[in-house]
């Protein structure tokens, strides 16, 4: 954080104007009511209205090491005494060096003072304090309070992407296209294919994007929606499982297999003209379960591949979740392509 | 109307085929005389077989079916079948009888033809004219250009192109294995290659910026550019302005 003068001009701007006010208005006070003369009264005024606060200001710096959040109020108690005393200490000093500039022959009479005047720098350092410390909570809550703001857009815009990508238009469209289709010659496939479509719908529109559901669970919804593929691609579409039993029960988060098989389906099976296989290996490996999705590609007609939106979706889940964004590898063959998702078993709360 | 209208599917899904099919059985005057699942089938069978009309799908294997279109030689109208409702206005631009968004009904589909019947009717077959009217929407640079080659059709990378010769109506894309020659305007080209990648350095030629190895002065105010390959292209006032712009000198 930086010093509030410095980021607020406008700020700095009125303590200096607040201070010249009080200044002159003392000044004027001493001259015209207690008859000081005019040298004696100016000094006091410049002492003690324009020394001390261009002094004071540094006293945020006491503040902003000094968190009454952070350490003990006795300690922070302690760290005022003393960087009140030094700064009295300097304050005191120049106070004398301009008054034998400005009036010589009022010096007596500061030695005469100088209690009450090192006491009325205490009773200003504690205001100087005061004060700082409301800035000082200020923007800290100001910054809160943006933090808060940017941390809700972010996660609107999770969810709403996480929405967008439950309910793919072209998917559903070309699915909706095949249906029709199917309804003049083959009605049973039709109503079988109107049942899965609703079935992976509904499983997509029920679970929240930080849920967890187990392997198996997700394993069955993907099915689901490469038979629903199946139907559109018929033999150019081969996907194979080979998943060990024992790691069907492992909870791992929601959806976040299903955009791995949707890049398979769109940059292998949509772009090739033989068929294509979809090898989905799921080990169960010490403390996690590695999962791996591989698919052929035509690596001539599919182009300027890099890491899309689904990828990089999905790394920021398990950074959010695991901690690591590294649990997603990505083995790039040109002509086949291949994910590794080396998922924990636990997940952290 | 002596004969039927000959129509050709080109899509890759079977069952959005069959469904095509089905709507158009029995039609008075428009007769599907065969299908293709792909744009390379699709580019042989326009050619060979010269229908009226084209049921094209967009997204499909190798090529889709707009880089199809740039293939063709015969020309045929063309109703666009698609999920994607983004390509719509691209569609126009090529000419386009219609945009049927699948999954679409007998009835939208019947009237797409009407407006084939129309047309052909009408004698407004305006292909020849596409280009100068096209407005060119960009909607992205191009990543690769399709070109055919005798009975090759070749998918070149535009990483890969070194640069491109005007031809009158054609122009010449030199790729590291040899040239290909596609019918197209330089301006086209101008328009559609990222600009701080390809520059139009002369009336007849467009360089890949980062083929180039030298800039040389052979006269007063009058330049060269030589590739790494050696080749020397000539340099107009203005490409050279443009040259200095991008690589800053």
């Amino acid at each position: 954080m930086k010093h509030p003068f410095l980021n607020n001009k406008k700020l700095l701007f009125y303590y200096g104007l607040f201070w010249l006010v009080i200044g002159v208005a003392n000044a004027l006070v001493q001259y015209l009511w207690y008859g000081t003369d005019l040298s004696a009264a100016f000094l006091s005024a410049l002492t003690f209205f324009v020394l001390y606060p261009v002094l004071g200001g540094s006293i945020w710096f006491i503040i902003k090491y000094n968190s009454l959040e952070e350490k003990d109020l006795l300690w922070v108690m302690l760290y005022h005494l003393i960087g009140a005393t030094i700064l009295n200490g300097i304050w005191i000093y120049l106070t004398f060096i301009l008054t034998k500039i400005i009036a010589p022959l009022h010096l007596q009479e500061l030695y005469e003072t100088l209690p009450g005047k090192l006491f009325s720098g205490y009773v200003l350092y504690v205001i100087y304090v005061l004060f700082f410390y409301s800035i000082n909570y200020y923007q800290t809550l100001k910054e809160k309070i943006q933090k808060e703001s940017e941390l809700k857009s972010l996660i609107r815009e999770a969810e709403l992407s996480a929405l967008k990508s439950q309910i793919n238009p072209h998917f559903l469209f070309n699915s909706l296209n095949s249906i029709a289709s199917l309804t003049i010659n083959s009605p049973e496939k039709a109503q079988e294919m109107v049942i899965n479509l609703s079935r992976f719908m509904r499983y997509s529109l029920q679970h929240d994007q930080d849920e967890t559901v187990s392997l198996k669970d997700e394993l069955e919804n993907i099915k689901l929606y490469l038979s629903i593929e199946k139907v559109r691609f018929g033999r150019k579409l081969n996907p194979v499982f080979n998943i060990e039993e024992s790691c069907q029960g492992v909870q791992i988060p929601n959806m976040i297999l299903q955009p791995l098989f949707e890049n398979a389906i769109k940059y292998g099976v949509y772009e090739a003209t033989e068929p294509v296989s979809i090898t989905t290996n799921c080990k169960n490996e010490k403390g996690h379960v590695a999962i791996s999705i591989e698919n052929d590609y035509d690596g001539e007609s599919v182009r300027n591949r890099g890491e899309g939106i689904g990828l990089r979706n999905i790394r920021q889940r398990l950074e959010l979740i695991y901690g690591s964004a590294e649990l997603l590898r990505i083995e790039d063959q040109k002509t086949s392509f291949k994910v590794v998702l080396l998922l924990p078993k636990t997940i952290p709360a | 109307m002596t004969h039927k209208l000959k129509a050709l599917i080109v899509e890759d899904e079977e069952l959005a085929r069959n469904l095509l099919k089905s709507y158009l059985k029995d039609h008075p005057v428009l007769q599907i005389i065969g299908e293709c699942e792909n744009g390379f089938e699709g580019v042989q069978k326009i050619n060979e077989l010269k229908p009226d009309v084209v049921f094209l799908d967009i997204q499909m294997p190798k090529i889709t079916g707009f880089e199809m279109l740039e293939l063709l030689e015969h020309k045929p109208e063309i109703i666009f079948t698609t999920a994607y409702d983004e390509y719509a206005l691209k569609a126009f631009d090529y000419n386009a009888v219609d945009y049927l968004l699948k999954p679409f009904s007998k009835e939208r589909m019947l009237e797409a033809v009407e407006k084939v019947v129309e047309r052909i009717g009408n004698n407004e077959n305006s292909h020849n004219k596409l280009e100068q009217l096209s407005t060119y929407a960009i909607d992205e640079y191009l990543d690769r250009i399709v070109v055919k080659d005798r009975h090759k059709i070749n998918i070149i990378p535009v990483e890969a192109v070194r640069y491109i010769e005007s031809l009158d109506d054609y122009v010449l894309i030199y790729t590291p294995d040899g040239r290909h020659m596609k019918q197209k305007t330089m301006k086209y080209f101008e328009s559609h290659l990222n600009p701080k990648d390809f520059i139009r350095i002369h009336r007849s030629y467009i360089v890949q910026v980062g083929y180039i190895a030298e800039i040389q002065q052979y006269e007063k105010e009058s330049y060269v550019v030589i590739l790494k390959d050696k080749t020397k292209l000539k340099v107009s006032k203005t490409g050279y302005k443009k040259i200095k712009d991008i690589l800053h000198f």
